[in-house]
């Protein structure tokens, strides 16, 4: 039996991605094996939203090459599309895929393995054939609705390596629900780049967030990471849908109204506030979680205390903060006030301490309270898995089991850099 | 990525020109932008669309950089070079349902005057105030395209405009009525000023438009 290995790097569109193809592969024979082990077959979903996205997919094909030299090592993702003539000359890589052919990586090893080379460029281009994602890596059944961004953000960039914005039918979407919960899937979780702007014919984003509400099964809807612009007031107030999981990761990006501009974000910190204030207003404890980027040019120390000042204010369950890096094309390239590297280290240091804070603030509230788990590991006493709110919960119980939901009463927090809930089945 | 021919220049100073194309089957909602360099280059930049939605041709208008790349080589394309456009992109748009029931405000500094101008020959029956904030007269690209009564020239550097200073000063001494609504483009730090006092004025957060210009 042949062996396949993977890895990941970067959004939760390429997590699913990466699911799919594996799932491909093992419907297909391969065995599954880890990225550290020596396998047949690697596959590298690479990133390139900053340069340590770079340096990390290189270090992983580096890796790949020396577990197994005769391996056959397939290289896509962004960085495929963005490297593509740097990575096309390295020996060591089989195949480079742009995203546009990602979906027929596996028949590009297929027909490798039967003697027939194909350039990838000639395969199937459809980015939304992709198969189940039943044996993949995650107990959330990713659905992927949308994929590319039309908002060219400056600093981005997403919308040269993934494209421009495509809408999935809102059928195809609303048959992959069906049959992903048919088959036991728990929690579905919408992926895409831009989600907000889905646009299907008459159909938007909250259009179709309602549908899927409204199907029938025993699930939750999760929304992944969304932009603050593109949704309207209807979106929010599917939010209080049993169904409906309590967790939204808006990105924010900066809490400078200035630097927002300059990064041409279609929106304002008001509207920022707005949405998250009026989200909670109906659920005070819903988990609002972020992305900030630090350092961006022209980032003044005023313009970073704002961002600080946001963080504190609105109470983030979670902060993904990262250093600005320079993307080769995109407006931000081109403005002449960059900031020092040592500035944007120190920065960071400063913001991830008050994230740390809040997140702990945030957690310590479901203390004596009940969370609905979904269990990802268990070994029948002890469970892992995620809260309705997107918080990890580790508890004990009775004859545990993976992909099932337990309501769990929250007894204490594991101070840990990321602070897991600790609980009890309630029976 | 479309090929399309160039019809003409127009200089319109010293160093803003306007570039005249070929339209083909190129369609687009007045306000968004295109990205544009010459055939096979890979330097392009970003420019918002000048002409209107029913133009038979395309047209952007351009200022040159001081020390710029692309701008700079694109004020010496002739009539049948060939230019790569790509687009259209962007969401500073009207809102259909608005354009003939609401009074707007357009705030334009320097060339981000360019949607707005698509804006209005795209529909002329608009009831518009445009402010244009620019240092001196000469940078009053086309105001002829403008109804006269509904065009103000804000000059910073000289008192030949209609009046003299930034159009942030306009505005502070000319209040909005509340329901206006106002679109903004041009540069960073007239927008962030203007979006504040037009909020202070009564303007809430729905109607105000805006698109950067660097």
């Amino acid at each position: 039996m042949k062996k396949v290995a993977f890895k990941t790097l970067g959004c939760r569109l390429n997590q699913y991605e990466t699911d799919a193809i594996a799932s491909q592969f093992q419907n297909n024979g391969f065995k599954l094996v880890p990225f550290d082990k020596e396998a047949d077959v690697y596959v590298i979903n690479s990133c390139t939203v900053t340069h340590q996205s770079d340096h990390k997919s290189r270090n992983f094909i580096n890796q790949a090459n020396r577990k197994n030299p005769d391996s056959v090592l397939v290289v896509t993702g962004c960085m495929a599309n963005n490297a593509k003539d740097e990575l096309e000359g390295r020996d060591e890589i089989n195949y480079v895929v742009e995203n546009d052919q990602k979906s027929s990586v596996y028949s590009l090893v297929e027909a490798h393995y039967n003697g027939e080379i194909f350039h990838p460029s000639k395969v199937n281009s459809d980015l939304f054939s992709y198969g189940s994602t039943d044996k993949g890596f995650h107990t959330r059944s990713m659905i992927k609705i949308q994929d590319g961004c039309d908002n060219f953000c400056t600093f981005c960039i997403i919308p040269s390596v993934r494209g421009r914005a495509v809408s999935r039918s809102i059928q195809d979407v609303l048959d992959n629900v069906k049959s992903v919960v048919a088959n036991g899937a728990k929690e579905v979780v919408l992926t895409g780049v831009n989600i907000g702007r889905y646009e299907y014919k008459k159909y938007k984003f909250d259009d179709i967030v309602e549908q899927i509400l409204d199907l029938d099964g025993d699930f939750r809807l999760r929304i992944s990471s969304i932009e603050p612009d593109g949704f309207g007031d209807k979106f929010l107030s599917l939010l209080n849908h049993p169904k409906m999981t309590p967790h939204l990761h808006l990105c924010l990006q900066s809490g400078s109204e200035p630097i927002l501009l300059q990064m041409r974000r279609m929106y304002n910190i008001k509207r920022f506030k707005e949405i998250v204030n009026k989200v909670r207003s109906v659920r005070p404890d819903f988990n609002i979680t972020t992305d900030i980027i630090i350092g961006f040019p022209n980032e003044s120390d005023q313009d970073f205390e704002s961002t600080c000042n946001i963080i504190k204010e609105l109470k983030f369950g979670h902060v993904h903060a990262f250093k600005y890096s320079i993307r080769k094309g995109t407006r931000a390239e081109r403005m002449t006030e960059q900031v020092d590297e040592k500035i944007k280290t120190l920065r960071s240091e400063t913001l991830r301490e008050i994230a740390d804070d809040v997140k702990l603030q945030y957690r310590n509230q479901f203390i004596g309270k009940e969370q609905i788990v979904l269990v990802e590991k268990t070994d029948g006493e002890n469970a892992k898995g995620y809260g309705e709110h997107y918080v990890p919960v580790e508890f004990k119980g009775y004859e545990l089991k993976k992909n099932h939901f337990y309501k769990v009463k929250i007894t204490d927090i594991n101070k840990d850099i990321d602070p897991v809930l600790i609980g009890e089945q309630v029976k | 990525m479309r090929s399309h021919k160039v019809i003409e220049i127009r200089n319109l100073t010293p160093s803003t020109y306007v570039i005249k194309m070929e339209k083909k089957d190129f369609t687009f909602k007045t306000g968004q932008y295109i990205t544009l360099g010459f055939s096979g280059s890979i330097d392009r930049r970003e420019y918002s669309i000048y002409s209107s939605e029913q133009d038979n041709f395309l047209e952007v208008l351009i200022k040159e950089v001081e020390g710029g790349l692309v701008s700079k080589k694109l004020k010496r394309c002739k009539p049948g070079d060939y230019l790569d456009i790509d687009g259209p992109f962007g969401h500073f748009s009207l809102k259909e349902d608005e354009i003939s029931k609401k009074k707007f405000l357009f705030i334009a500094t320097g060339t981000g005057i360019s949607p707005i101008h698509s804006f209005i020959a795209t529909h002329p029956n608009m009831d518009y105030q445009l402010l244009h904030g620019v240092r001196m007269k000469e940078e009053a690209y086309e105001r002829e395209s403008y109804q006269n009564n509904n065009y103000i020239l804000c000059t910073s550097r000289e008192k030949s405009g209609d009046f003299h200073g930034r159009v942030t000063e306009y505005l502070k001494e000319n209040p909005v009525p509340s329901d206006t609504v106002c679109y903004l483009c041009g540069n960073c730090h007239m927008i962030y000023e203007a979006y504040d006092i037009l909020e202070k004025q009564g303007i809430n957060l729905g109607p105000i438009h805006t698109e950067v210009y660097f």
